[in-house]
């Protein structure tokens, strides 16, 4: 019989094999593909399993290869908040990349740790979100997502044919659904969205944000109930997890969510064969692979000393439309891979 | 001296069961009166579609629950199961199999997948002898990064048919929730009937004993998770159906809610007590809750706030009442 020290020994050794193998199947790829490259960036993104940070990693990695930047893309697998993110901007710094990208998950918090990069004269860009405070940052792209929220507005309105339909004694109803009100991306297109309501479409009434934690399911049932409440005509949702939701709500809804017209965000594959099946009105499509291609452009712009740089590049959303989509889905639906 | 009848009356508001009911009442009565659409069809229909997918796991964590453990790993395996169960429908429907035979296929895999990871939990808390906290949250946390690893992050599948059968059924019952209330008859008449029923209150409340008196408590508790498990895992194939595809995010923090409907029906975390009964009106309380703010547009942000309140106030009527103690 074995004695139990013996045991213990063999354990461990089982265990770091295992824990060993596990990283070199992680990591295997990136440490090869770092030595062959001029430069080493990393890139922290919010969410990595977003299809919207994937989609922009396929945008990055594409320039990054033409360029011969090596990229080490990290962030938290599914929890988009600074907690998770900190420590991951905290250990790269360790590293010692020629350059930080950084999709800050909170305006404030990741400020401190920004000062440090640039204190060891590691220039740092923001992408998708910034920093409140722009004065290490070298340079920023980003979606306007207010003017994203308005463009909303514009379609829903158009779709639920604001002029006729909707009248100071007749009020139309619209469903908000948004993943949380903190993030600054949402609060941003939920302000320019109640901004355009205000301005050009007063006879609109905005029901209370639904939350969904990025949960289509959620979302899903949360709309049902919106539904069932009230005469619902349109439904606002924030991104692409709400617009799934959105869209499964109105065909379950049968008959009274035929009426319905769905207006959201992201260029999901699914949200867009649901466009194509009649369920949504419109998609507002951010341009995440050029986010991506662009920031990647500003940093070699800024390691070669090119210059050139623009401070603030805000890219332009894409409505897709049933009418635009022949043309246009399969440029700016989310490549995922 | 109390005659009888009134004793009998004031006998029912000591029992929790009652309190409960009365509560759901209350509160289906308050959102009523706040807009008049509450008590019709459609909205039970999508007050029971809700509950049933609920109702599903919290059976499972009662169990759970009552054996003396915890299984925290549910939420993840509804997602990894519904991703994987998503991707055996998407396969066999780019292979022209129907519509119904594919989704048989995927339920009978999303269970199988619920069923591994029930599995695993049993093997670390009976084997490895992990405590079941950690043994399933290891699990869960595996279970959460499986599920993105499978789906890269995206739903899986585009399926408006499935999703339509969400909505269709018998008056406010869906077939989903005939199917729940069936297999919520079943595990209750196992709980309450049998000696299955009768070996996991015994092992919650003293496994030493339980052991000594010649239960297999191994066996046992594996079977419990294992169980676990597959319940979560056919709640995966309920959500597949809802959405029509499996999204990875989909179940994340269902096993607090599970545990929460427990909880408030009556049951006890230390293992030995809880009635399927309680847990029913528990997910039914918490589902009606959850649902009717947002039916009467209130902020979500006091959904939580709103549920703790029913959580505290549940936990203390079971310290205070001595009639709820027995099982």
């Amino acid at each position: 019989m074995k004695s139990r020290s013996m045991r213990f020994v063999q354990g461990a050794a089982v265990a770091s094999t295992l824990a060993a193998s596990i990283f070199t199947f992680v990591g295997g790829s990136a440490v090869a593909n770092a030595a062959s490259k001029k430069y080493t960036v990393a890139y922290v993104v919010g969410a990595a399993s977003d299809p919207f940070f994937l989609s922009m990693r396929v945008g990055a990695t594409a320039e990054a290869n033409k360029l011969g930047i090596s990229l080490v893309w990290q962030g938290n697998p599914s929890v988009y908040s600074a907690a998770t993110q900190i420590p991951i901007v905290q250990n790269l710094l360790a590293t010692k990349p020629n350059a930080l990208v950084l999709a800050p998950t909170d305006t404030k918090a990741l400020q401190p740790l920004v000062a440090q990069y640039v204190a060891k004269k590691i220039p740092v860009f923001n992408v998708d979100s910034g920093d409140a405070n722009q004065a290490n940052i070298t340079s920023w792209v980003t979606g306007n997502n207010v003017q994203g929220g308005q463009a909303a507005a514009d379609a829903l309105a158009s779709a639920m044919g604001y002029a006729k339909n909707c009248s100071a004694s007749n009020k139309c109803v619209v469903a908000i659904g948004v993943s949380s009100i903190t993030t600054s991306t949402d609060a941003a297109r939920l302000k320019g969205f109640a901004q355009e309501l205000k301005a050009k479409y007063p006879n609109i009434k905005a029901l209370n944000p639904i939350v969904s934690n990025s949960q289509p399911t959620v979302a899903s049932s949360g709309f049902k109930q919106a539904l069932a409440a009230n005469k619902v005509s349109g439904i606002f949702a924030i991104d692409g997890t709400d617009l799934e939701g959105a869209s499964q709500a109105i065909v379950a809804s049968g008959a009274a969510g035929k009426n319905i017209k769905v207006v959201g965000y992201d260029a999901y594959a699914t949200t867009i064969a649901s466009m194509k099946a009649g369920k949504i009105s419109a998609i507002i499509s951010q341009q995440p692979a050029l986010e991506g291609k662009d920031i990647i452009d500003a940093v070699y712009a800024k390691l070669t000393g090119k210059g050139g740089i623009k401070h603030l590049n805000t890219l332009a959303n894409i409505v897709l439309t049933p009418a635009n989509c022949a043309k246009l889905c399969s440029t700016y639906v989310y490549k995922t891979a | 001296m109390v005659t009888s009848p009134l004793r009998r009356v004031l006998g029912l508001f000591a029992n929790q069961q009652f309190i409960l009911l009365l509560v759901l009442v209350a509160v289906m009565v308050y959102f009523d009166v706040h807009n008049g659409r509450f008590f019709s069809v459609a909205e039970f229909q999508n007050l029971v579609v809700d509950l049933s997918a609920a109702a599903l796991v919290a059976v499972a964590e009662l169990f759970v629950i009552v054996s003396g453990g915890i299984d925290l790993s549910v939420g993840s395996t509804i997602a990894v199961s519904g991703v994987i169960g998503a991707q055996a429908i998407v396969h066999l429907q780019s292979h022209h199999f129907g519509e119904l035979p594919s989704l048989l296929v995927g339920t009978i895999v999303c269970t199988g997948v619920g069923g591994v990871v029930g599995a695993l939990n049993a093997v670390l808390i009976t084997k490895a002898n992990l405590v079941p906290f950690v043994a399933t949250l290891v699990t869960l946390s595996a279970g959460a990064g499986l599920a993105l690893f499978f789906s890269q992050g995206a739903q899986i599948g585009y399926d408006p048919v499935a999703a339509t059968w969400s909505s269709t059924g018998f008056w406010i019952f869906t077939w989903q929730a005939l199917i729940v209330l069936v297999i919520v008859g079943v595990l209750g008449l196992v709980l309450h009937f049998t000696s299955y029923g009768r070996y996991n209150y015994a092992i919650g409340s003293n496994p030493f004993a339980a052991r000594a008196a010649g239960i297999n408590v191994n066996r046992h508790v594996a079977s419990v998770y294992v169980m676990s498990g597959m319940l979560a895992g056919l709640t995966g194939m309920f959500f597949y159906i809802r959405i029509g595809g499996g999204a990875p995010q989909t179940g994340i923090g269902t096993e607090l809610e599970a545990i929460a409907a427990v909880v408030i029906g009556g049951a006890s975390l230390v293992g030995g007590v809880g009635l399927i009964s309680g847990t029913i009106l528990g997910v039914a309380i918490l589902t009606v809750v959850t649902d009717g703010l947002v039916f009467i547009n209130v902020s979500t942000y006091w959904n939580q706030v709103v549920v703790a309140g029913f959580i505290a106030v549940a936990a203390i009527l079971q310290t205070v009442s001595p009639g709820t103690r027995k099982r």
